[in-house]
């Protein structure tokens, strides 16, 4: 093979337009040009290093593999490109190495220490610092800013479902208002609370209730509407309760804006990274929530207890909302209610072990909280 | 070799678009760990399709190191980001009320200003490190460009720049574009042989005059809107105006370059020449929006008909929890392909069509001079611009 190649020896800016010939039998290509020194550089064949991902396929530029390198590619300096087609084709031939990528050694070693660093930093914010500072947070905020806070959130969550208006979701009656406030005060009459509650019924058919910051409750028509008897509806407030008494929400979201940081700058920018940050931070708060749906369920419990309430409402509730299916997702902020297995078993026990109990409404009074959004 | 050289760029629409097609889905695939690679391979076509004089520009960085200077980045961000973002939101939670009083307007426009100046400094940082690693990692024939290690200089100017730029209502723009740019320009070296930015500042402001032709049109926007009460007319201005101002800020920077480039010298000797035309950039733009504007279009219609098509033929057969994850799945599938191919011809039609023009506008003259430069020794710590790709500047390249 025999050519004509551009040459820069990564010393000199110069170029040398130099004779490229392949010796197949002593494995070399030597360039010659009269002013190079001793007018020849052999290059052996099996170092030879092509750069890869270039815009122009009339032309290869060619490097030797170095032992080390002042950047992070493992090549020599000096370059060599060649535009003829046919010493293209055959120095792809005579060179198997050609396309080959060297890594200096103790890549392995710096890649597992570095990402064992990130990893650990990274865990440690989202699963030890994020939420220790959630929940001093959550703590500190003041209620009335808290309370207000929610008041905006249960605005957004009308509008999400649907709203044009605020106030169009809200049901009221005189006689609907009136058993709902039974129920509260039954409820809260035996358990102190740091909150004043704020329950209201939306008229929306998600078989759902959710708890946003300071207080307030809202029950969707649909659950009301699935629920076998004023019990169930009462058992579903209780563990509502519970959340806003542990200040779920409030800590939830705190703890999500840290964390949704964290992992966008991990996940990047890259084309649909951000739906990749929401299906992570969804993991992230699902599992971060169990625990807080536990905690509110004992709440539940212990609430209805008190109050005289059966749990067994409790227990229909959860196998009634088991059979009609999954549930849907809710924002993160809202706690969403997920019909594991054991949670009305977990009712069902307890309502063995309570002494006098009697349904929570009257039959009027039930009948007054159904009719409440129509 | 001829006494005067100029650029030319060898890149084409079709591999380019498919080396981004490829290298995206990659990185989708590895749920992002692979966009540092992909970045490095878009670089390296972009370097080698740029030639002075037929000598292709190379890029040597790599995926790799890019990589880890992530992960370092990673580990500061992590801290940094985490704790500012949630004391700040904590202190924002008032944003979601009505205020009630003086203090709390104050707090609430605190509270969106502040997040975004915690992470001004680290910008001008970032911008800074990257143009440095992206000299340290380019070659021309055979010598490496480089840039001194000086970013927090370049960080607290940029800082005053700006203010200043604001405070004056822009009157100091040129000022700031000219000294920021001379910062960095007075610290590059290609080989052994250092750049030097010349020129003068006011000369920029011949560069102003369509943003103060837009500004005019606002003003009469304002005045027929407020003083004649004319409202259609006003808004009719108005917008005027407002495409008037997008295209002067392009011919701005289209001068601003042209200038820069003519008043740099290399090695006191080799002078730059760059003829490159805002019409050509706006024309370029245009076409690269038409093009999506017509690719959404297409989508639009090819979607309603499967929309139309699937809701008819299946909807009842859903259960509904299963039929909406199926749907989310699908709409975020189909997302990221929208998304992707936008990117796509933004990339190739707009990016690379610019860099093109950039390109084959530049002249280099007393070319000769290049054969007495020698290289230099490689710049200690350019690493990779971890902190730029975190915080995600630069884009593509």
């Amino acid at each position: 093979m025999q050519t004509t190649g551009r040459y820069f020896d990564g010393e000199a800016g110069q170029r040398f337009d130099v004779e490229v010939a392949v010796e197949p039998n002593q494995e070399l290509l030597i360039l010659s040009h009269p002013d190079l020194p001793a007018d020849r550089i052999h290059w052996p064949l099996d170092a030879l290093r092509a750069l890869r991902d270039g815009a122009r396929n009339d032309q290869i530029t060619l490097s030797l593999r170095a032992a080390r390198s002042d950047d992070s590619a493992l090549i020599d300096v000096a370059r060599l490109t060649i535009s003829d087609e046919i010493a293209i084709e055959q120095l792809k031939r005579f060179t198997p190495n050609l396309m080959k990528r060297d890594l200096p050694k103790g890549t392995a070693w710096r890649i597992t220490s570095r990402i064992g660093l990130a990893v650990g930093a990274l865990v440690a914010m989202i699963f030890v610092i994020l939420p220790a500072m959630a929940n001093t947070l959550a703590d500190i905020i003041p209620i009335e800013r808290e309370i207000r806070w929610g008041k905006s959130i249960v605005a957004q969550m009308e509008r999400f479902l649907g709203a044009s208006e605020l106030g169009e979701l809200a049901c009221s009656s005189p006689e609907g208002d009136a058993a709902l406030a039974v129920m509260v005060d039954r409820l809260t009459h035996g358990t102190k609370t740091v909150y004043d509650l704020d329950v209201a019924v939306f008229d929306h058919e998600m078989v759902n209730a959710f708890a946003a910051p300071g207080g307030q409750v809202v029950l969707m028509r649909g659950l009301i509407d699935e629920a076998g008897s004023a019990d169930e509806v009462a058992a579903v407030l209780g563990h509502e309760i519970g959340h806003v008494e542990a200040r779920d929400a409030t800590r939830n979201t705190l703890r999500a804006t840290g964390s949704a940081g964290l992992l966008s700058l991990v996940l990047g920018d890259f084309t649909g990274g951000s739906i990749a940050v929401l299906l992570a931070e969804a993991t992230l708060s699902a599992s971060y929530t169990r625990e807080a749906e536990e905690a509110a369920d004992v709440f539940a419990l212990e609430m209805l207890d008190t109050a005289n309430v059966s749990t067994n409402g409790m227990a229909q509730f959860f196998d009634t909302i088991g059979k009609s299916g999954g549930h849907i997702h809710l924002p993160e902020y809202l706690s969403s209610h997920p019909a594991t297995d054991g949670r009305a078993e977990a009712a069902r026990d307890f309502a063995t072990g309570q002494g006098e109990t009697s349904p929570i409404l009257a039959d009027a009074e039930w009948q007054a909280l159904q009719a409440i959004c129509d | 070799m001829n006494k005067n050289i100029s650029g030319r760029y060898y890149g084409e629409s079709r591999p380019l678009f498919g080396l981004f097609i490829k290298t995206s889905i990659l990185t989708v695939l590895t749920l992002g760990i692979y966009r540092f690679w992909a970045k490095t391979r878009i670089r390296k076509y972009f370097w080698s399709a740029t030639t002075g004089d037929g000598d292709s520009f190379e890029y040597t960085g790599t995926g790799l190191e890019k990589f880890l200077g992530f992960l370092v980045a990673v580990v500061i961000l992590a801290i940094y980001l985490g704790i500012v973002q949630m004391i700040l939101f904590f202190f924002g939670i008032s944003l979601f009320s009505e205020p009630q009083t003086q203090a709390e307007v104050l707090l609430q426009l605190a509270g969106v200003y502040i997040p975004f100046f915690a992470v001004v400094p680290l910008i001008f940082f970032a911008q800074y490190r990257s143009r440095r690693y992206k000299m340290a990692r380019t070659r021309w024939r055979g010598l490496r460009f480089g840039m001194d290690s000086a970013a927090w200089g370049y960080v607290w100017r940029a800082i005053l720049h700006s203010l200043l730029t604001i405070l004056t209502l822009g009157i100091l723009l040129p000022r700031q574009t000219f000294s920021l740019e001379k910062y960095m320009a007075d610290r590059m070296w290609y080989g052994d042989a250092k750049f030097e930015q010349q020129g003068r500042w006011p000369e920029l402001y011949k560069g102003m005059k369509h943003l103060v032709i837009a500004l005019v049109i606002f003003a009469a926007s304002i005045t027929f809107g407020v003083v004649f009460v004319a409202p259609g007319f006003a808004s009719l201005l108005f917008f005027i105006g407002y495409i008037w101002f997008v295209i002067g800020s392009v011919y701005y920077n289209v001068y601003a370059f042209n200038y820069m480039t003519k008043n740099k010298v290399l090695d006191a000797v080799i002078r730059f020449k760059a003829i490159a035309t805002a019409s050509t950039v706006v024309k370029i733009v245009l076409v690269g929006i038409l093009l999506s504007i017509g690719f959404l279009l297409v989508v639009g219609i090819a979607l309603a008909g499967i929309f139309f098509g699937v809701l008819g033929a299946s909807f009842g057969g859903f259960t509904f929890g299963g039929g909406l994850i199926l749907l989310i799945g699908f709409g975020g599938l189909f997302n990221v392909g929208v998304l992707l191919m936008l990117n796509g011809i933004s990339l190739v039609f707009i990016t690379q069509k610019i860099i093109a023009h950039i390109v084959d506008s530049v002249t280099v003259e007393n070319a000769p001079h290049l054969d007495t430069i020698r290289q230099r020794a490689a710049d200690k710590g350019a690493d990779a611009d971890g902190f730029a790709d975190a915080l995600d500047i630069g884009g593509a390249i």
